[in-house]
């Protein structure tokens, strides 16, 4: 699901890329994970849970991950890749792909 | 003089602080604390650069610290996201002038210089400028970061300023760059701006200058 872990510019968090182009459903990314970590923010825009370390999840999929350690952000990027992956918006992303169009927008 | 600086962990306003003590100003350091969209380390680099001021210059400094991670949340929530930088700093400036109530401050210090952020603009400063009434006094306007960094070098803050700390995290994309005040103003009536401002009032700490 995620492709790239690179530092951010400060090198006080790492980012993780989504290899494919997402658009989270915030709420329902909330219902799920709080069953399994603790949400610190929700802030319609991105929301912020607290697990191994903090983490910021954008709604294109993009994860901030507030470690200096890329091991730990390794870690908890799969992990979260895990928790998410049964989320509606992935799912039909893959129905697309696996339907065997490139561009999961021409679902729309 | 007496100011209320609104200090972060970075660059520019431990400089421009510097630059008002040495001028004989009083200061009494506003950190906004933007948890969770940052990270703890930017109130340890604050916390850090005010003890270096201090120790520096002689100037005892009282420090304010205050939850600003909500007041985020709120316009997050209900405002024009490319606004969201106005926001955040009208927000700001309403603080630091209740402070300045509180201390009986003369004015406001920032570290803002003309045009080196999508917020400072001079349009935006100008719509962030309108949220209060007390004096917002930038001795860094016209100056370029080149020359911000040749003093932060000089008086020992640049070290400290770099030091890893997460950037805000709930910045916009593409933030306004040419904010218009009528624009700002309809969609900070879509929240409760003072309930925001006595809330984060409420939450605030204060070090004095013998705790820092």
């Amino acid at each position: 699901m995620y492709s790239l872990l690179k530092p951010c510019k400060t090198s006080a968090a790492f980012e993780a890329i989504p290899r494919e182009r997402f658009s989270l459903d915030l709420d329902l990314c909330e219902e799920i994970l709080k069953n399994v970590c603790t949400v610190v923010a929700h802030a319609g825009i991105l929301l912020i849970v607290s697990d191994r370390c903090e983490v910021s999840i954008h709604r294109d999929g993009r994860l901030i991950l507030k470690t200096d350690s890329i091991e730990l952000a390794g870690e908890q990027t799969g992990r979260i890749a895990g928790w998410l992956e049964g989320t509606p918006a992935i799912r039909k992303h893959r129905d697309w792909r696996n339907s065997g169009r490139t561009n999961p927008a021409a679902g729309k | 003089m007496k100011l209320i600086s609104l200090i972060s962990g970075g660059i520019d306003s431990p400089v421009a602080t510097y630059l008002m003590i040495r001028r004989g100003v009083e200061i009494v350091a506003v950190h906004m604390d933007n948890r969770p969209f940052t990270d703890e380390k930017n109130l340890e680099k604050t916390m850090t650069l005010v003890r270096h001021l201090r120790d520096l210059t002689g100037s005892p400094i009282k420090t304010y610290v205050v939850p600003h991670g909500p007041n985020h949340i709120t316009f997050a929530r209900n405002c024009n996201r490319h606004l969201h930088c106005l926001f955040c700093r009208r927000m700001m400036y309403r603080i630091a002038e209740r402070i300045a109530e509180i201390e009986g401050a003369d004015g406001i210090l920032t570290g803002e210089s003309m045009g080196q952020v999508a917020s400072q603009t001079l349009q935006n400063i100008m719509v962030v400028n309108r949220a209060v009434k007390v004096p917002v006094i930038r001795p860094l306007i016209g100056l370029d970061k080149v020359e911000i960094i040749e003093i932060a070098r000089r008086i020992g803050t640049y070290e400290i300023s770099t030091l890893p700390g997460l950037c805000c995290t709930i910045v916009p994309r593409k933030p306004s760059t040419s904010a218009r005040l009528v624009d700002v103003l309809g969609e900070e009536q879509k929240i409760n701006l003072e309930s925001l401002v006595e809330k984060s009032l409420e939450g605030m700490y204060v070090f004095s200058p013998e705790a820092l």
